[in-house]
């Protein structure tokens, strides 16, 4: 008895590790096949970076249900299946999924990618060339803007557009006798760099914070996103148009001018590097660089503090006008084995129904024309300053492979001119930093 | 005789005020140590305004007093909204299993590297402080890949078999059972028992203490991970049960735009209970039985 | 993948073999006997090593071999079939990287100074708790749950909290008390000669309590008849702590300041959820995940993996000589 328990347990801890080096041999992974269900409809799998019970997921949910219930899908056998992988923190988890994913053959029909990625995923062989795809007609019911080219062809599509702008305190504007000077303002007419200073020295007295630009959320891509365009405006600029230099664009007069402004209106108290992120929501701060995600925000928790008393304005302008666009978007994978029903469920997904329907959860614009006419924003409404914006100033990030070093830089200059005053010297620094990290692509 | 009495009221004077310094003392560190998670607690009742209105007075550290009715708010927007007990039930599971296992796996490698002698154990030895000291954060992609090419991927089997083996802990169980005496073993020895025997009889019950912290932090490190069962594990599809962990659920929450601060905190009163009540069983094991030597590297 | 892993393994098990047959061999021509194996003793021994051997070998040891083996290629995320060996490349790199006072050298020197502050620090803490909770006090149990508190709460979490406590603008904890005061707002965590302090600072908050209870053991196992004895010789409390607590948890200090090392030098998410990747807070092990994972050039990332695994690793071995008891 004892021996046979002896036995036994040897040979179990022995087992263990055979089955470990026996299952080594075993299969890999190889799905080049098209998956099929039980009723020989072909499996299309979807990967999003949300959670199933956000908002935004449970859009998806809604438009993938109605997708596999409908005749499209009867018609040529298609099912839909998503994967949530949300990540509390940036992009980066998600990514690295998605790469191990790719390394093991095993990348969904369809992903979700944020904008700036589209260059190395296109010119890494991770999203497929979707231009002869997805129908004319579709395309060029997009904003020109909004699609994701990387070399003259289409590799992803907007779910909907995250296009920012100066949110405003009527309230306060209205008792510093200013309201008047901003009400009317559209994206054709928008203020100038100066204006926009005059005011914030006006409003200083006004209220505990003139603007609030998000200084602080320069650790993660939000600042960049938020700020890029106040450099361009001013005649900046960052990277050359093949994306690969740096010294010359990121560190040239006007570039270091436009982030020295920046560091001068914190000293001049017009914004803070300390300022509180809900500051403006409750009705402190006279305005707030956002993006379109604050409008459910103070909807649906700030009505209170703010009521309908509030507004959007468009980005300032300078020797040029630009406003922050480019979303995530949903793109094919080059290991994607049924091209024709993915294309079919692509279209779906960002079809106009579609985008109106996420739209109506985020709160955000659509980033198609057909989408924006059904929702029928009334002028003067943030919705439809953002939209108006987006239409005529939009400019997206600079296209490179190598986004996140540069977007890296971008923050760190940000980040400097929190300590230090000097903007060129920091630009300097981190012009030096980036043009080595752009180099290594080039060996 | 009286200055005998004299000395023995001072010595009892003396004796209190040593006291009593040792318990303020003891107090304020206190304070220091647990003033976060004591602001966690109070916070997690608040509403946003509330919250934002107690920021800067004492009141910030009270729970909502004032208004009972929204006192639990938070936790039931937390814990009705999603199916929450499924992922909990989920991490408990994993957590059971990954626990049993891994005492039993790195409690026997550290017997054997503690008592045996061996050819190649110097080898052993090496590999085991070489594991130790490589930083492992990059090691992600490459574990993805074999835990696919071993055919496990996508099931509980690519959370679970990863987290059993674990070098801190082996090296943790040598040091400890290097310091129980021979005696033990050889007596046991001339009693006719194997050595699965020993170290079921004797080693494990005098390592309670040792066993007690591994399973607590086995249990933890478990409980807190979610990078790696999201990556391996299929996402919850409607209608049957989820297979996500209780972090993956939480992060969700803590994901999803318009979330207030209180509901945060609410959440992460809600994960990290579960770890505290597990230590609180634990603790009176791991400090209870060490009169064996203490420990001996 | 399939092919490499198992020749990885074979060459493992190849070198695991040849050091079996040195130590016999070496046994078996010593003049002096001083080890005797035995066939049964050894399988024996090799049989309760297997499962926790080829979960390591699996699970661990692949995966981090995988990883230093791209420290001499060009590997980058994104194009892992163009994977070429460069050599010393990447090593080159770091070095011009140093000289330039670049990131690199910034991680160094942030990593040391939180080695050397949070070693002491964290350790000196947890030994004056656990002194203070071995009192023979009623009521110290529920003192050593309370400060044991922070370790069970995982490191996320206390990151966060830390952050709403010390963040910047009125909206922080700390800086709301300030305001009371009439102090203006300080953003400690960007406070490039401050931040790495309170990174330091939190980290032996959150992780003192684990060694406390380590000493603690420790303290149980010394034998109470030696204070006694110190005591009839006079000796004061200061006195006993020298010549019978220090003594008496050598090897638990051996333990304790080996493994704190180890774990201080890996720093990564602290500063990663605390303050991003500043200049002044960026560690080693934060670079390296930046390197790899947000830039995506694995071959770099996993050059300063294995320089670090070199350095930590030789000063490890000179901590645990320094350390060694005499017998």
């Amino acid at each position: 008895m004892k021996k046979a328990k002896k036995v036994f347990q040897v040979t179990a801890a022995a087992a263990l590790a055979m089955v470990m080096s026996v299952s080594l041999f075993g299969c890999s992974g190889d799905n080049n096949e098209p998956a099929v269900d039980e009723d020989g409809n072909t499996i299309v799998q979807v990967m999003v970076h949300v959670a199933q019970q956000s908002a935004e997921g449970m859009a998806y949910n809604r438009i993938t249900d109605s997708f596999n219930a409908s005749d499209t899908a009867k018609e040529n056998k298609i099912r839909v299946r998503v994967k949530y992988s949300p990540r509390s923190n940036s992009a980066t988890g998600y990514e690295t999924e998605l790469i191990a994913m790719m390394n093991q053959g095993t990348l969904p029909d369809i992903i979700t990618f944020d904008a700036p990625n589209t260059w190395s995923y296109a010119s890494s062989g991770i999203l497929e060339d979707i231009t002869d795809l997805i129908s004319q007609e579709t395309q060029n019911d997009f904003f020109e803007i909004s699609k994701n080219t990387y070399e003259g062809k289409l590799y992803g599509l907007p779910i909907q557009e995250s296009s920012a702008g100066i949110y405003y305190n009527k309230k306060i504007f209205r008792e510093a006798g200013l309201l008047n000077r901003v009400e009317n303002m559209t994206a054709d007419n928008a203020w100038t760099i100066a204006e926009f200073e005059s005011i914030c020295a006006e409003l200083k007295d006004d209220c505990e914070l003139p603007i609030d630009l998000q200084l602080y959320m320069a650790n993660d891509e939000t600042a960049t996103y938020l700020l890029y365009p106040f450099i361009l405006a001013q005649g900046g600029s960052f990277l050359s148009e093949d994306g690969m230099t740096a010294t010359g664009y990121l560190d040239s007069a006007a570039t270091i001018a436009a982030f020295q402004k920046i560091r001068n209106w914190a000293d001049s108290g017009y914004t803070s590097y300390d300022a509180s992120d809900v500051g403006f929501y409750t009705g402190q701060y006279a305005m707030y660089l956002s993006s379109g995600w604050s409008i459910p925000e103070i909807r649906n928790q700030y009505t209170q503090q703010l009521g309908e008393d509030w507004g959007i304005l468009p980005y300032p302008k300078g020797t040029r006008a630009a406003s922050a666009t480019g979303s995530w978007s949903f793109g094919m994978t080059t290991q994607c084995a049924s091209r024709e029903e993915t294309a079919i469920v692509l279209e779906w997904l960002v079809s106009t129904d579609s985008s109106v329907s996420i739209t109506d959860a985020t709160g955000m614009i659509p980033a198609r024309k057909s989408a924006i006419e059904q929702k029928n924003y009334t002028a003067g409404s943030p919705e439809y300053l953002l939209y108006d914006q987006l239409n005529k100033t939009g400019t997206v990030r600079p296209g490179t492979i190598a986004y996140p070093e540069f977007s890296s830089a971008f923050r760190g200059i940000v980040n400097g001119l929190r300590n230090d005053s000097n903007a060129s010297s920091i630009v300097s620094t981190q012009t030096t930093t980036l043009q080595n990290n752009l180099d290594r692509y080039e060996r | 005789m009286e200055s005998a009495q004299k000395l023995h009221v001072v010595r009892k004077a003396k004796k209190i005020t040593s006291r009593t310094i040792t318990y303020i003392g003891a107090t304020v560190i206190v304070v220091l140590f647990i003033f976060p998670l004591v602001w966690m607690l109070a916070t997690s009742t608040k509403t946003e305004m509330q919250y934002a209105n107690d920021l800067g007075s004492f009141a910030t550290f009270l729970p909502n007093f004032s208004d009972l009715s929204t006192f639990f708010d938070n936790y039931a927007s937390v814990l009705t909204e999603y199916d929450i007990w499924k992922y909990a039930l989920n991490s408990f599971g994993y957590a059971a299993v990954v626990v049993v296992c891994n005492i039993i796996v790195n409690a026997l490698a550290g017997y054997v590297m503690a008592k045996f002698t061996f050819p190649g154990k110097g080898f052993v030895s090496f590999l085991i402080m070489f594991l130790l000291v490589v930083p492992v954060e990059t090691t992600i992609i490459p574990l993805y890949s074999i835990v696919h090419n071993l055919g496990i991927s996508g099931t509980v089997l690519a959370v679970i078999l990863p987290a059993i083996v674990s070098v801190f802990n082996i090296f943790l169980f040598q040091q400890f059972f290097t310091s129980i005496p021979k005696e033990y073993i050889e007596a046991a020895q001339l009693d006719g028992a194997n050595q699965l025997k020993i170290f079921r009889i004797i080693m494990l019950p005098l390592s309670a203490p040792i066993v007690a912290t591994v399973a607590t932090f086995a249990f933890i490190g478990v409980w807190n991970d979610y990078i790696w069962p999201t990556m391996v594990l299929p996402s919850p599809q409607p209608g049957e049960w989820p297979l996500y962990p209780i972090q993956a659920a939480l992060t969700t929450i803590q994901s999803i735009e318009g979330v207030t601060t209180g509901e945060v905190m609410a959440s992460l009163v809600v994960t990290s209970i579960p770890i505290f009540l597990v230590y609180v069983f634990a603790q009176k094991y791991i400090v209870a039985g060490i009169g064996v030597g203490g420990l001996k590297l | 993948m399939v092919l490499i892993s198992m020749i990885i393994i074979g060459v493992f098990v190849l070198l695991l073999g040849a050091f079996i047959l040195k130590d016999v061999l070496v046994a078996k021509r010593a003049k002096v006997k001083t080890v005797h194996y035995t066939v049964r003793g050894t399988v024996g021994a090799y049989l309760m090593l297997l499962p926790a051997l080829a979960l390591l070998c699996i699970f661990v040891l692949l995966p981090i071999v995988y990883s230093l083996g791209y420290a001499f290629t060009d590997y980058y995320l994104l194009r892992p079939d163009e994977v070429q060996f460069i050599g010393f490349g990447n090593f080159a790199d770091i070095f011009e990287d140093i000289a330039a006072r670049g990131n690199v050298y910034n991680a160094i020197m942030n990593t040391l100074k939180f080695v050397v502050f949070v070693v002491p620090l964290q350790i000196g803490m947890a030994l004056g708790l656990a002194l203070l909770v071995n009192q023979t006090i009623r009521g110290m149990g529920v003192y050593k749950v309370l400060y044991f508190a922070p370790v069970v709460i995982s490191l996320t979490v206390t990151s966060f909290l830390w952050v709403r406590i010390l963040g910047g603008g009125e909206t922080g904890l700390l800086n709301s008390f300030l305001a009371q005061l009439g102090i203006s707002p300080v953003s400690f965590l960007y406070d490039p000669q401050g931040a790495m302090y309170w990174i330091i600072f939190v980290s032996a908050w959150q992780g003192c309590g684990y060694q406390m209870l380590i000493f603690l053991s420790g303290l149980k196992g010394i034998d109470k008849t030696l204070y006694e004895a110190a005591e009839l010789d006079g000796a004061g409390k200061g006195k006993q702590f020298l010549a019978v607590t220090l003594p008496g948890l050598r090897s638990v200090l051996t333990f304790v300041i080996v493994t704190v090392f180890i774990g201080a030098c890996k720093i990564m998410v602290q500063p990663m959820l605390m303050t991003g990747d500043q200049s002044f807070t960026i560690t080693l092990n934060y670079l390296m995940y930046i390197e790899g994972y947000t830039y995506r050039w694995v071959g770099y990332s996993s050059a300063i993996a294995l320089m670090m695994t070199v350095v930590i690793g030789a000063i490890t071995c000179v901590q645990r000589y320094l350390l060694r008891e005499d017998d």
